[in-house]
């Protein structure tokens, strides 16, 4: 059989009628198109939180207080520096690299005539392990500025511009936060897309200071553990978790008063969720497609009654059962492949165009492309057998007596 | 001496059409004839004789109600409707009244769809067939779409796919039907030769200067023959 040929004249069948070829094709592109768009998103987004999560590094671990995230908010204080102490001078935690206490408030900044309500970070001098900040003036803070209580801060590189301008080296200088001076040691700016913009708008300040003249109290917002080894970060984060249980005097029945989350954890809740979404947004391009199928098999109806007595002829000059049946169907699977395809494009074209607004990387699945591809021919060959079996089954005398 | 198997031997042949009353129409009723290779035979009657009919019966286009149909010496009932296409595309060429080629299809395309039902390379097709378009002088409109030319040069693109499988037997069914004189004339000629070269015709005309070409008249009338004369 000579497919080359078939094909040909399937794309010549289809020309004759554009319009009625289009609009039949629209239920496979707006199918196929969806698909592609929402895969491509959906990859692009994980994509994003991987380079974001890369940013920071995987081999970390946060604690934060309270048993759900309700608790974190409204100011839980179940985390205390002595069980960061706890952590750091465990014998049997090993893998410990950093233990990094975080506490944050906001408050009000007065400097150089400007006067901001802005996040205080309270931390120590290993913060950098986990944060990764470029100091463009000065230093971080040091174990001395904490264990002396120093008044000493680090400013975000935003916030340091919205009090001494741009490119200004503001080290040396005195800001007030709620009041009481601190003496500008270093300013740090942080790449981040998601992060970087928050804790560039960040004064640090260690976080002994922090307790004692901003919050007035001790409470931890976060506690960030990084590890010597990642592929044993599970095993460390099960011992962390008996050793604070420990401490708390939890019994065996009570639930924990604090939560751990890694960078995987975050990574892989948003994997699920792109792929329920994919799930979502597959099922119902596929109602999509089995509308477009519906349509398609409409046309190959009409196309077969209206092309009887054409077919009459065929068979008169020799083409069997297999030859219509073949140049039916090719006709059908050439029109949901072209719309598959159009729909391809309009799919990586809207991906591209979201990329641009939306910030995302711009990703397009090579195996998602060629699930279009065939599933586009798939509904032609399932909806476009009926007409091509009716038409490889009439008679050739009804055929070609048909008016 | 051995006699030899006629090309086609109907035996008794009836044919009829149920109706939507529940009647049946006898397009044929019995008919018995032999038609021998190399024959130039017209089948004449008027309108609704069921001369049709037996055209198409005879090109393996319809199946008789009752009575045998032998071809070569085998019974058609014998075959599938893959292996009567099979015939249809190797042994019998048809030229119609009307409707004879694809519209929007070059004529060239026309002429070589036969051969791709065959399993012809398309160089081999291409071949074959400008060269039966040169036999009946329009190879050049080989590239022209069929709907852009005249009835005449239709009929003759007909004749130039009928023939470019080498049948042994060309069935026309009133193929000068749309014409005029001199084109009909042209065309009448162009299956003379044809015969002439040993091809079997069998045409279908109500016309008597049609039938006029053919070496042997069978007229029909209601289905049977009435008179079958050798000139």
């Amino acid at each position: 059989m000579d497919y080359k040929e078939i094909v040909k004249t399937s794309l010549q069948v289809l020309r004759r009628n554009v319009m009625r070829t289009s609009l039949t094709m629209l239920g496979i592109i707006i199918g196929i198109t969806s698909v592609i768009l929402i895969v491509s998103i959906g990859q692009g987004a994980v994509k994003f939180i991987t380079d974001e999560l890369s940013t920071f590094g995987t081999d970390y671990f946060q604690i934060s207080p309270g048993a759900d995230q309700f608790s974190t908010l409204t100011g839980s204080d179940t985390l205390t520096l002595d069980d960061v102490d706890a952590i750091k001078t465990d014998p049997s935690l090993t893998n410990v690299n950093k233990v990094i206490p975080v506490s944050l408030q906001s408050a009000r900044v007065t400097a150089n005539d400007e006067d901001e309500t802005i996040n205080i970070s309270g931390t120590t001098t290993d913060a950098p392990a986990i944060l990764r900040p470029e100091i463009l003036y000065g230093e971080f803070l040091s174990n001395e500025n904490n264990t002396a209580s120093e008044h000493v801060a680090v400013m975000g590189s935003d916030a340091a511009e919205t009090f001494f301008g741009e490119d200004t080296n503001p080290t040396g200088e005195r800001i007030r936060i709620n009041g009481t001076p601190y003496l500008v040691i270093g300013v740090a700016h942080f790449e981040s897309a998601l992060a970087g913009s928050v804790l560039s708008n960040s004064i640090f300040v260690p976080i002994n200071v922090m307790f004692r003249e901003i919050q007035g109290q001790e409470r931890i917002q976060e506690i960030n553990v990084s590890v010597k080894n990642t592929d044993a970060l599970n095993q460390t984060i099960d011992d962390v978790e008996v050793l604070l249980r420990d401490r708390h005097d939890l019994d065996e029945d009570e639930e924990n008063d604090f939560r751990i989350s890694s960078a995987q954890d975050i990574l892989s809740t948003v994997e699920t969720i792109t792929s329920l979404l994919t799930l979502m947004i597959a099922a119902i391009s596929g109602i999509s497609l089995v509308v477009g199928g519906v349509g398609v098999m409409n046309i190959m109806l009409v196309s077969v009654t209206e092309r009887t007595k054409e077919i009459g002829l065929l068979k008169a000059i020799g083409a069997k059962e297999k030859d219509i049946l073949t140049q039916f169907l090719v006709e059908s699977v050439v029109m949901t492949m072209l719309g598959g395809i159009i729909g391809i494009v309009f799919g990586v074209a809207g991906a591209f165009v979201v990329s641009i607004f939306v910030g995302i990387p711009f990703v397009v699945s090579p195996i998602a492309v060629l699930l279009a591809v065939g599933v586009s021919s798939l509904v032609g060959i399932a909806f476009g057998l009926y007409p091509a079996r009716k038409a490889a089954r009439l008679s050739p005398i009804d055929a070609l007596r048909y008016e | 001496m051995a006699v030899k198997t006629p090309l086609i031997k109907l035996d008794n042949v009836t044919k009829r059409y149920p109706l939507a009353d529940g009647e049946f129409y006898q397009a044929l009723n019995g008919v018995s004839m032999n038609i021998k290779e190399g024959e130039f035979v017209a089948i004449m009657g008027p309108s609704g004789s069921g001369k049709s009919t037996f055209m198409h019966i005879m090109g393996l286009l319809d199946v008789p109600s009752t009575g045998r149909y032998l071809l070569k010496g085998k019974d058609i009932e014998l075959y599938s409707s893959d292996e009567l296409a099979d015939i249809r595309n190797k042994d019998i060429g048809f030229v119609f009244q009307s409707f004879n080629l694809l519209s929007r299809t070059t004529v060239l395309k026309n002429v070589e769809r036969p051969m791709m039902y065959a399993g012809i390379s398309q160089d081999e097709r291409t071949k074959r067939a400008m060269d039966a378009l040169r036999l009946v002088q329009i190879d050049n409109k080989a590239e022209n779409l069929s709907n852009h030319i005249s009835g005449g040069q239709i009929q003759r693109v007909a004749i130039a796919r009928a023939m470019v499988m080498n049948p042994s037997i060309l069935l026309a069914d009133e193929p000068t039907g749309n014409l005029d004189t001199k084109t009909s004339k042209e065309i009448m000629e162009h299956i003379k030769e044809l015969n002439k070269k040993g091809t079997t015709i069998i045409l279908i005309t109500h016309e008597e200067n049609i039938a006029d070409y053919a070496k042997r008249i069978v007229r029909i009338v209601d289905g049977k023959i009435v008179a079958d004369r050798q000139k």
